[in-house]
C-alpha cells in the first residue's frame, strides 16, 4: 500500500534529518565507523505500528534516506510478502516538493521475524538505518525486523534464557505463594485458543510472565547497547554457578543459589567473578531490575507481560476496601486485550 | 505548483502561544502559516486510517534508556524521553551546575509536536489571581521573609495588562479550548460568566484532599482541566460517554481520543477547515533575517533538511521560552541588523529574567485498608486559592501566592510507580528503584501492596522571584544536530523562593495530615539531583513585556521593541511567572494579541 507522506515525515524528520557531523548516538551499540550511529533511535525503523487492517497485523513502513549521490531506484526484497519480487519504495513528498525519503508500507502478521535487503540501483545492501542484522548460513548479511508480540528468541541462547528466567523470577513478586497460585489459575482458566496464541509465547521461553522474552526483544532493538552486558554477565554467572554446583546444570540448582547470587551481585562482591572482564556486576543487576520490572508490566506488544498476566496479577491482588479491584487496566485499552469501546490501539 | 512563500502571518510554534493567533487570524481571513518543529500526530477521529499516533502505552511516555554523548559533566548518564520530547543528544539543553560545570538535562523541554506542550500536559488550566499581574505594586513597603536587601521590590514588575483587561480573553480561552471546572470557590472574578464544562466525578482518593482543605478552612474548587466532558461545539468534538475520558494515560501522554484539549484539536483542526491556514509540521526554523526594523525572511529546514525561506507581514515566535530566546539570539548572531534591533539600547534584556515556578508539595499514603483505582482519573480533582489571597500573604510575609491542588494521575500505572519511586525529577527516573536491590520477591510484593492505589500528593505552583542573572544564553561549544548553538540555562533560586517553597510545602503536608493521610508523609520544595535544573516544564520569561523599552524586550502587545512586525507570544513574555500553571494565561494573552494584530494587518 502507498505510505502516507505525512506519516513518514513524522518519523523521519526527528530521527533521520540532520546536518553531517559526528555521530551523536553511539553508546556501545555500533562499531565506531558505523553510519547508523548518526541517526537518533535508528532502531525505530522499519516503523512497526498498529494496522487498520486488523488486530493481528502490523503496518510495517520502510524508509530510505537518499544520500548526497543521486539514486535512481530503491527496491526492497524480503521474506515478506515475497522474496522474489522486489518492490519499489515510493518518493515521499513535502507538499508539492520532493524530499530525500522513499518509503513503502506492508501489512505483516504480528509475532513474526523477517529479513530484507534494499536493492539500490540494483545493488543489494542492508538497511543503513535499522541496526538489526541477520547473518545467513551463507554469510550474507541481511537486515532484520520483528513485529509486535514476537516470541522467537533473537539474541539469547537457550541456556541464557534459562538462567535469566531463574533470576527474574527471584526479582518479581510472582514466586510468592500467592503469585504462583495466581499465575497457575490465570493460565489454567484461559481458554485454549487464548493459551495457544497469546500465552504460547511465554511458555515457549519457559517462563509464565514473558519477561525474558521482553528482555530478548529489548536487546535486539531499543537497548542493543546492553547486549554485551548481558552476554558477558550471563556467561560469568553461569561459570560461577557451575563452579559452586559442579554436578548440576544451573537451570536446575535450588533457588537458594540464585538468592545468594542476587545478593552478591547487589553488593558488587561475587565470589569467583572475573572483575577484569566486567568491573561492576552491581551495574548489571540494576539493568536487570529495570528490564525485569518493565517487562512484567508494560504493554504486551513489547513481548513481556504475556497475555497481560502482570496487569491481571495487580488487578486481582490489589483491591479497595469494598473488595473491588484497584486496577481496572482493561477499561482504557484496545480490544481484544482490553475492553475500551472507542480506543483502537 | 510550488510551496507558497508569502503569507500575512508566519507563526513559529503551534502550542499555547501560537495556536490562538493562528485560529483568530485564520477566521479573520488572513493567510496564515504555522511552522512546527515536531510531527503532526492526530487523534483517531482526525486520522486517515482511524488510528491515532498517540498510544496508551507507558513506554511511549518514558522510552528506553539512552545515554548523553555530549561534552558535559554528565556525559554517559542515562536519560529517558517521551516519543515527542526532543532527544538530548540531538537538541541539547545545557545548564550550569552549582559547582560550575555544565550538564545536559531533560528538564525544561516541552513536547515537540503540533499542539506543543498542550499535547502532553496534565491540562491544569488556572486563571492567575489579579494580584499576580501587579506584584511590584502589591509588595511596595512590605517586609518579606528572606529578602533583607529588598530584591523582590526591586525586581518585581507589574504586567502592562491587568486582570480586568485579560479577563475577556480568559473567558474566550476557556470556551474555545474546552475546559471543565468550577467557578465557585475560586478567588478570581469571573464577571458573572461561567464558561466551564461540567467536571467528571472525582476519584474517591481525592476526598482526603478535600477533607484536609475543609478542615483547614480553605475553600476548595474542582481543578479546571483542559479536557472536554461534553460535546464541544467550536471544535466539533464529541464529548466522552460514561466518563471514558478518565484514564491515567493523561499527563505526559497525547490523547488518542482527542478529549484532552490540545491546541491542535481545539483550535487548529477547526481553523484548518478554512483554506487560508497551512501547517507545515517537521520544519525547524533556523533563523530570522531582517531589513531595518522588519523581519523579511524566516529561514527553516524542511522535513528532509533542505533549507527554505518564507515571508510574512507579521512573524510570531511561540516555540517555548527557551527555544524562542535561542532563536532570537541565533538570528542576532547571524545578522548584525537583527542583533541591533533585538538588543535595542544594549540593555541586556534578551534572555534575562528567565523564570520557571517555585513548586513542590507533599505526598503520603492513604490509611489502610483504603485503596483506590487511580487509573480512573484525570490529572487533578481539587484546588484551593487559599494561599493566594492578600491576608494569607501578609500573615506569612510572602510576596506572591500559589495555587495548591491534588494530583490523582501520579503513580497510577505500574511502570510509573516503579520508575518514579524515590525520583524527584526527569533526570533521575528509575535511579532509586534500580538501587533498591532489596525490593525483590516478597519485598517487591510488599512494596506494591503498600503503594498501589494508595499514593496521594498535593502540589503547589507559585511565582519565582525574577532575577536578571537567571538567563538563557547560547552555549559556547555545544550544538544541536544542525550545528546551531544549544540553549544554555543559567539560573538559581532566591532565598525568598526557598522560604516560600518551604512554607507552601508545609501547608501541602498539613492538608494531607488533616485529611487523614499521614503514612510515609514527606514534603518539600523544588527537589532533585540538581535543583538548578528543575523547571516544572513551565518555561517562562527571557523576553518579558513591559511599558519601558529599557526594561523589557517586548512592548505591551508582545511586539519586539526594535521591530515593526515581530512578536513573541509564548511564556517568554511573562515578567513574573504567576501563581499557577501558566498555559491558560499564555492562551488568553495570545487571544488578546490576536485581537490587536487584526487591527494592524
Amino acid at each position: 500500500m502507498a505510505p502516507n507522506d505525512q506519516y513518514v515525515l513524522n518519523w523521519a524528520t526527528r530521527h533521520l534529518a540532520r546536518a553531517p557531523g559526528p555521530a551523536r548516538h553511539n553508546y556501545g551499540q555500533f562499531q565506531p565507523d558505523d553510519a547508523g550511529a548518526q541517526f537518533c533511535e535508528g532502531w525505530r525503523f522499519p516503523i512497526i505500528d498498529t494496522s487498520a487492517k486488523g488486530v493481528d497485523e502490523n503496518d510495517v513502513t520502510f524508509v530510505w534516506l537518499d544520500g548526497d549521490t543521486s539514486t535512481t531506484e530503491v527496491k526492497l526484497i524480503g521474506t515478506f510478502p515475497s522474496l522474489f519480487e522486489p518492490i519499489a519504495l515510493e518518493p515521499v513528498s513535502f507538499g508539492t516538493e520532493q524530499t530525500r525519503y522513499r518509503a513503502a508500507t506492508f501489512s505483516v502478521p504480528k509475532g513474526q521475524v523477517h529479513r530484507y535487503l534494499y536493492l539500490v540501483d540494483g545493488k543489494p545492501m542492508p538497511d543503513p538505518i535499522n541496526p538489526q542484522r541477520f547473518i545467513a548460513d551463507t554469510g550474507h548479511v541481511w537486515s532484520r525486523f520483528f513485529t509486535d508480540s514476537c516470541a522467537q528468541p533473537l539474541e539469547l541462547e537457550r541456556w541464557e534464557v534459562q538462567l535469566l528466567t531463574r533470576l527474574t523470577a527471584h526479582i518479581l513478586p510472582f514466586r510468592t505463594t500467592g503469585g504462583q497460585n495466581f499465575l497457575s489459575m490465570f493460565h489454567m482458566n484461559s481458554d485454549r485458543n487464548t493459551r495457544d496464541t497469546q500465552y504460547a509465547d511465554a511458555f515457549r521461553l519457559d517462563e509464565p510472565i514473558g519477561v525474558v522474552n521482553f528482555i530478548d526483544k529489548l536487546l535486539a532493538r531499543q537497548e542493543r547497547h546492553h547486549l554485551a552486558d548481558y552476554k558477558i554477565c550471563l556467561a560469568q554467572m553461569d561459570a560461577v554457578l557451575r563452579r559452586r554446583h559442579a554436578s548440576t546444570d544451573p537451570a536446575s540448582i535450588p533457588k537458594g543459589a540464585y538468592e545468594d547470587l542476587y545478593a552478591e551481585l547487589a553488593t558488587n562482591q561475587v565470589a569467583g567473578w572475573d572483575y577484569v572482564r566486567y568491573q561492576e556486576p552491581a551495574y548489571f543487576l540494576k539493568l536487570l531490575r529495570r528490564h525485569t520490572y518493565t517487562g512484567a508490566f508494560s504493554h504486551p506488544r513489547h513481548g513481556g507481560n504475556a497475555g497481560a498476566a502482570g496487569w491481571a496479577y495487580l488487578e486481582e491482588t490489589y483491591r479497595d476496601a469494598n473488595g473491588q479491584s484497584a486496577f481496572d487496566w482493561s477499561r482504557a485499552l484496545e480490544p481484544p486485550l482490553g475492553r475500551n469501546p472507542t480506543y483502537r490501539g | 505548483m510550488t510551496l507558497q512563500t508569502e503569507f500575512d502571518v508566519v507563526i513559529i510554534g503551534s502550542g499555547a502561544g501560537g495556536s490562538p493567533i493562528a485560529y483568530q487570524l485564520t477566521l479573520a481571513n488572513k493567510s496564515v502559516l504555522v511552522l512546527e518543529k515536531g510531527p503532526l500526530l492526530r487523534p483517531q477521529y482526525d486520522a486517515p486510517d482511524g488510528k491515532s499516533d498517540f498510544k496508551r502505552d507507558e513506554l511511549f511516555s518514558t522510552g528506553p534508556e539512552k545515554r548523553i554523548q555530549l561534552d558535559v559533566v554528565n556525559r554517559g548518564a542515562s536519560y529517558y524521553s517521551s516519543h515527542i520530547e526532543p532527544d538530548i543528544n540531538d537538541e541539547p539543553h545545557v545548564y550550569r551546575t552549582a559547582e560550575g560545570g555544565d550538564k545536559a538535562t531533560i528538564e525544561g523541554y516541552t513536547a515537540q509536536v503540533v499542539g506543543g506542550g498542550t499535547q502532553l500536559y496534565g491540562g491544569v488550566s488556572y486563571r492567575f489571581m489579579a494580584r499576580d499581574f501587579r506584584l511590584q505594586s502589591a509588595n511596595q513597603g512590605r517586609t518579606l521573609e528572606a529578602d533583607p536587601n529588598g530584591d523582590v521590590q526591586r525586581e518585581a514588575r507589574d504586567w502592562p495588562v491587568d486582570y480586568d483587561e485579560l479577563e475577556p480573553f480568559y473567558a474566550r480561552a476557556e470556551s474555545l479550548v474546552g475546559i471543565n471546572g468550577q467557578v465557585l470557590g475560586q478567588e478570581k472574578d469571573f464577571k458573572g460568566k461561567d464558561q466551564y464544562q461540567k467536571p467528571l466525578s472525582p476519584n474517591p482518593i481525592s476526598a482526603h484532599a478535600l477533607e484536609g482543605m475543609t478542615q483547614l478552612g480553605m475553600k476548595a474548587y474542582r481543578t479546571p482541566l483542559a479536557v472536554i466532558t461534553e460535546d464541544h461545539a467550536s471544535s466539533g468534538r464529541k464529548g466522552p460517554l460514561n466518563e471514558e475520558a478518565k484514564t491515567a494515560y493523561v499527563n505526559r501522554y497525547g490523547d488518542p481520543l482527542g478529549f484532552k484539549s490540545s491546541t491542535y484539536v481545539a483550535l487548529l483542526i477547526p481553523a484548518l477547515r478554512r483554506p487560508n491556514l497551512e501547517i507545515r509540521a517537521n520544519c525547524t526554523v533556523t533563523h530570522l533575517e531582517c531589513q531595518g526594523s522588519r523581519v523579511r525572511k524566516v529561514h527553516y529546514r524542511d522535513p528532509g533538511g533542505a533549507e527554505r525561506v518564507v515571508s510574512g507581514k507579521l512573524v510570531i515566535i511561540a516555540c517555548s521560552a527557551i527555544e524562542s530566546v535561542r532563536l532570537l539570539k541565533l538570528s542576532a548572531k547571524a545578522d548584525t541588523q537583527f542583533d541591533a534591533a533585538i538588543n535595542q539600547d544594549g540593555n541586556g534584556m534578551l534572555g534575562s529574567y528567565f523564570l520557571t515556578h517555585c513548586f513542590g508539595g507533599a505526598s503520603a499514603l492513604v490509611p489502610a485498608p483504603e485503596r483506590y483505582d487511580k487509573s480512573l482519573t484525570l490529572d487533578s480533582d481539587y484546588s484551593t486559592d487559599h494561599c493566594a489571597v492578600d491576608d494569607f500573604l501578609d500573615e506569612n510575609k510572602l510576596w506572591a501566592g500559589a495555587a495548591i491542588y491534588n494530583n490523582t494521575s501520579d503513580r497510577a500505572l505500574p511502570l510509573a510507580l516503579g520508575r518514579n519511586f524515590g525520583s524527584r525529577d526527569l533526570d533521575t527516573v528509575w535511579d532509586a528503584f534500580v538501587d533498591a536491590s532489596n525490593l525483590v520477591g516478597d519485598a517487591l510484593d510488599d512494596f506494591l501492596k503498600r503503594q498501589f492505589g494508595r499514593g496521594l500528593s498535593m502540589t503547589f505552583m507559585a511565582n519565582q522571584v525574577p532575577q536578571k542573572s537567571n538567563r538563557i544564553e547560547l552555549h559556547p561549544t555545544i550544538s544541536d544536530k544542525w550545528g546551531r548553538a544549544a540553549a544554555y540555562i543559567i539560573k538559581d533560586w532566591h532565598p525568598h523562593d526557598v522560604a516560600l517553597m518551604q512554607r507552601y510545602a508545609a501547608i501541602c503536608g498539613q492538608i494531607l495530615q488533616r485529611g487523614g493521610v499521614t503514612e510515609e508523609l514527606g514534603s518539600g520544595g523544588v527537589y532533585g539531583k540538581d535543583v538548578l535544573a528543575r523547571c516544572a516544564n513551565h518555561i517562562l520569561g527571557g523576553a518579558r513585556f513591559g511599558t519601558d523599552r529599557r526594561d523589557s524586550v517586548l512592548d505591551p502587545n508582545c511586539r519586539a521593541w526594535g521591530f515593526d512586525n515581530l512578536y513573541v507570544t509564548d511564556g517568554a513574555f511573562m515578567p513574573t511567572s504567576g501563581g499557577g500553571n501558566p498555559t491558560l494565561t499564555i492562551q488568553a494573552n495570545s487571544f488578546r494579541v490576536a485581537e490587536f494584530l487584526k487591527t494592524v494587518l
